[in-house]
C-alpha cells in the first residue's frame, strides 16, 4: 500500500492555511476487519467477509471527508472501526498521532473526542429515557455532575434548534425523524468532540428535513470548529457537504481526493461509473445507458488483483494479476488504478 | 430556527414533561376491566393473608372429633369442618399465607437470579453466553414438575427446601427470556451510542439495558406465579412441601381426599382457592402484557 505517501501529504483543502503541511487529526492506517462466517455445529469459521481490507486515510482538522460507495463496500464497518466499537484485525487508528487504548490516550478520552451519529434515529435513542437524559448521559459518564449535564443537554437542544422547554422532557417516540436526529447530534456534541462521524445520518430523512439538518451540521461545524466524516450513499449530498471524498469499493479505497477534482475528473473507472449514476438536472446531459450493471462481487471471496476488474470496461490481464496501489493523480488526489500508475503495465497507463 | 432562549433561565418547572413509560402502562392497564378485577382479587387475597388472625372466625388448628367433616353451611362453621373437625373457612383464610408465600417467593428469587444470569450472558455474549446458557439448558431439559419433586425429595420435605427446589425450577425459563431480550437490546444503536460515549459495561447495563429488559422479564415471571402456586400445592399434596398441621391449600387438598365421596363440596374448596388465585395471576399478567405492548 502507498500508505506513507497518502498519510504524509496534506490535501489541498487542508493546506489552504499555508504551505507548511497540516498535521492530520485522525489517521487510519491499513485498517483490516474480516468477519468470520460461522457455520456448522461447532461454529468453525471457514470463510470470512472482507468488510474492510486495508483502508488508509487521514482526516485533517476542520474538513469534511465524505465516504461514498455501494452498499456493502465497508463504509459503516470503517466508521465502527474508527470509533473503536469494533476492534480491527490489524492496522490502527491514531488521534493526533496517538493510538486510543494506550497510556497517552485512554479509550474513554478518545471517545470523548470522536463521536458518532447513526442512521436509525429511533434505534439510537433509548426509548425509556427522556431526550435530555439521553443527551446528558455521555457527560455524566465523563464525570460531569447530573445537574450540570442536564443543563448542558438543554443548552444543546436549544443549539440544535429544539426548544428545550418543549422537547427536553419528551420521549423519542414522540418526536419526528428530523427532531430525533437533531437530538442525536446534540448527544454527539455533549462530549465536546473534535470529530463527528456521521454514518448515513441524514439518509433516512425527508428531503426538506435533510436539508435543514445538513445546514445545521454546517453551522455547527463553523461555530464549534468540528471535523466531520460524512458517510453516505447519496452522492449529491456528499458533494454539497464534503471538502474531500473517499470512494470505497469492496472494503478498499478506490480513490480519494478533493470533492471538485473527484466529481469533475475522477480517475478511477469505478468513481466515474458511480458518479455517472447521479441524475443530471440538465436534460441535455441525460444518460441513455446504465453506467454500471450488476452488483458488487461477494466480499467473502473478492476477485484477485483490482477488485473492480470484473465490472470494469478497461480491465486487462494486469488488473486481475496485481493489486493497484493508491497513486498520486493530482493535488491531494490519489487513485488506486493501474491506468494511473505509470509503471503498472496497463496499456492505458501513461508510460 | 434557533430560539433566543437564555439557557440558564430554563427552570425545571417550565419544561413540558411527557408521562413516563410506566405511568402510560398503568393508564392503559386501568382501562382493562378483566385485569383490574384480577388485580382486585389478588389484593383481596393478600389482605386476607395479612389480616388472617382478625378475620378468621376460629382457630385453624383446633379440631374436635365430634364435628368432623360437616358440610358447608353448618351454623357457626360457614364452610364446614375438615377431617379433624377444624373450621374450613379459618383454614382457607390462614392457608392463603403459606400458599401465596410458596407461590410468589420462588418466582421472585428466580427472577433475581435468573435475570442476573440471563442479562450477563446476553450482554457479555461469546463464550460466557455459551457456558451459562448451556448449563441452564441442562436444568431446563427436565420437566418442571419432575424436577421440583426430585429436588424436594432429595433435600427432604419442608418449606425452605420446597422454596429452594421451586426457585431452581424457575431460574432456567427466566434466564432464557432475560438472555434473549438482552441480546436483542444489546445490538441496538443506543447501546452502541452509549459505548461510543465511553461508558463502561456496568453503567450501560444499569442505565440502558435494565430499563428495557426488566419489563418483559417481569411479565414473564408474573405468569410463572400461577404455575409456582400449583407446583407448591402439588409438593404439599405429595407430602414434600408444607407439613401438617399447617394450613396450606395443596396440603388441605391432600388430607381431605379421604372424604371425597362423603363431602365432595368440602374437598373442592382448597382447589377452588388455588384455581381463583392462579387464574387471577394469569389474567393480571395478560392485562399487564397488553398494557406494556405500546406501539411507538
Amino acid at each position: 500500500m502507498a500508505s506513507d505517501t497518502v498519510m504524509t501529504r496534506a490535501p489541498a483543502a487542508a493546506q489552504a492555511t499555508g504551505s507548511e503541511p497540516v498535521r492530520p487529526l485522525l489517521e487510519a492506517a491499513d485498517l483490516v476487519k474480516h468477519f468470520p462466517i460461522k457455520s456448522g455445529l461447532l461454529g468453525r469459521s471457514n470463510a470470512v467477509v472482507r468488510a474492510v481490507d486495508g483502508v488508509t486515510f487521514s482526516l485533517y482538522p476542520g474538513e469534511t471527508l465524505g465516504i461514498v460507495g455501494e452498499s456493502g463496500c465497508g463504509k459503516s464497518t470503517t466508521a465502527r472501526v474508527l470509533m473503536n466499537l469494533i476492534k480491527p484485525d490489524s492496522g490502527n487508528v491514531l488521534l493526533n498521532g496517538r493510538a486510543p487504548g494506550t497510556p497517552e490516550l485512554s479509550l474513554k478520552a478518545f471517545r470523548s473526542q470522536v463521536q458518532m451519529v447513526f442512521q436509525d434515529s429511533y434505534a439510537s435513542l433509548n426509548p425509556r429515557l427522556t431526550v435530555e437524559d439521553s443527551i446528558a448521559y455521555g457527560p455524566t459518564v465523563h464525570g460531569v455532575s447530573g445537574s450540570d449535564a442536564v443543563r448542558r443537554a438543554r443548552r444543546l437542544l436549544d443549539r440544535v434548534g429544539l426548544d428545550p422547554r418543549r422537547f427536553a422532557g419528551r420521549y423519542p417516540h414522540e418526536l419526528s425523524g428530523g427532531q430525533r436526529q437533531r437530538v442525536n447530534i446534540a448527544r454527539a456534541l455533549a462530549l465536546e468532540p473534535k470529530v463527528i462521524i456521521l454514518d448515513e445520518a441524514v439518509s433516512a430523512l425527508d428531503k426538506s428535513v435533510e436539508a435543514q439538518v445538513l445546514n445545521l451540521l454546517l453551522d455547527l461545524k463553523e461555530e464549534i470548529g468540528l471535523t466531520y466524516i460524512f458517510i453516505s450513499h447519496d452522492l449529491e449530498v456528499v458533494r454539497f457537504i464534503a471538502n474531500r471524498v473517499m470512494v470505497m469499493y469492496l472494503g478498499r479505497v478506490a480513490e480519494i481526493g478533493p470533492t471538485d477534482a473527484l466529481y469533475t475528473g475522477g480517475r478511477h473507472p469505478y468513481t466515474t461509473a458511480l458518479l455517472g449514476s447521479m441524475l443530471s438536472m440538465d436534460p441535455d446531459e441525460r444518460t441513455m445507458e446504465a453506467p454500471l450493471a450488476g452488483d458488487p462481487p461477494n466480499p467473502i471471496d473478492p476477485p484477485p488483483g483490482c477488485r473492480f476488474h470484473t465490472r470494469c470496461s478497461f480491465a486487462e490481464s494486469v488488473c486481475s494479476a496485481k493489486t493497484p496501489v493508491l497513486t498520486v493523480s493530482g493535488t491531494g488526489h490519489f487513485t488506486a488504478c493501474h491506468m494511473v500508475d505509470p509503471g503498472s503495465g496497463h496499456s492505458k497507463a501513461a508510460a | 430556527m434557533v430560539q433566543a432562549v437564555a439557557p440558564a433561565m430554563i427552570d425545571d418547572a417550565t419544561i413540558e414533561r411527557s408521562p413516563g413509560y410506566w405511568s402510560t402502562v398503568w393508564r392503559r392497564f386501568r382501562r382493562d376491566p378483566v385485569a383490574m378485577i384480577a388485580l382486585g382479587v389478588i389484593v383481596l387475597l393478600i389482605l386476607m393473608a395479612i389480616l388472617a388472625p382478625y378475620i378468621a372466625p376460629h382457630d385453624p388448628f383446633r379440631g374436635a372429633t365430634l364435628r368432623r367433616l360437616r358440610p358447608p353451611g353448618t351454623p357457626g362453621y360457614l364452610l364446614g369442618t375438615d377431617e379433624l373437625g377444624r373450621d374450613m373457612l379459618s383454614r382457607l383464610i390462614y392457608g392463603a399465607r403459606l400458599s401465596l408465600f410458596m407461590g410468589v417467593t420462588p418466582v421472585f428469587l428466580a427472577l433475581f437470579i435468573g435475570s442476573a444470569i440471563g442479562i450477563t450472558a446476553g450482554y457479555v455474549g461469546g463464550i460466557v453466553n455459551t457456558l451459562l446458557m448451556r448449563t441452564i439448558d441442562i436444568i431446563f431439559a427436565f420437566p418442571s414438575v419432575l424436577l421440583a419433586i426430585a429436588l424436594s425429595g432429595a433435600m427432604g420435605a419442608g418449606i425452605v427446601n420446597g422454596l429452594i427446589s421451586l426457585t431452581i425450577v424457575f431460574i432456567p425459563p427466566i434466564a432464557r427470556i432475560a438472555e434473549s431480550v438482552t441480546t436483542s437490546v444489546r445490538s441496538l444503536d443506543y447501546v452502541e451510542a452509549a459505548r461510543a460515549s465511553g461508558a463502561g459495561a456496568l453503567s450501560i447495563v444499569r442505565k440502558h439495558v435494565l430499563g428495557n429488559v426488566l419489563g418483559p422479564i417481569f411479565v414473564y415471571a408474573m405468569s410463572l406465579i400461577a404455575v409456582s402456586m400449583i407446583l407448591a400445592s402439588g409438593l404439599s399434596f405429595l407430602g414434600l412441601g408444607v407439613r401438617p398441621p399447617e394450613p396450606e391449600w395443596g396440603l388441605m387438598l391432600n388430607t381431605l381426599r379421604t372424604a371425597l365421596y362423603t363431602q365432595p363440596m368440602l374437598c373442592a374448596l382448597p382447589g377452588i382457592m388455588i384455581f381463583i388465585t392462579s387464574i387471577s395471576f394469569n389474567l393480571l399478567t395478560d392485562g399487564l402484557r397488553s398494557a406494556m405492548d405500546i406501539k411507538a
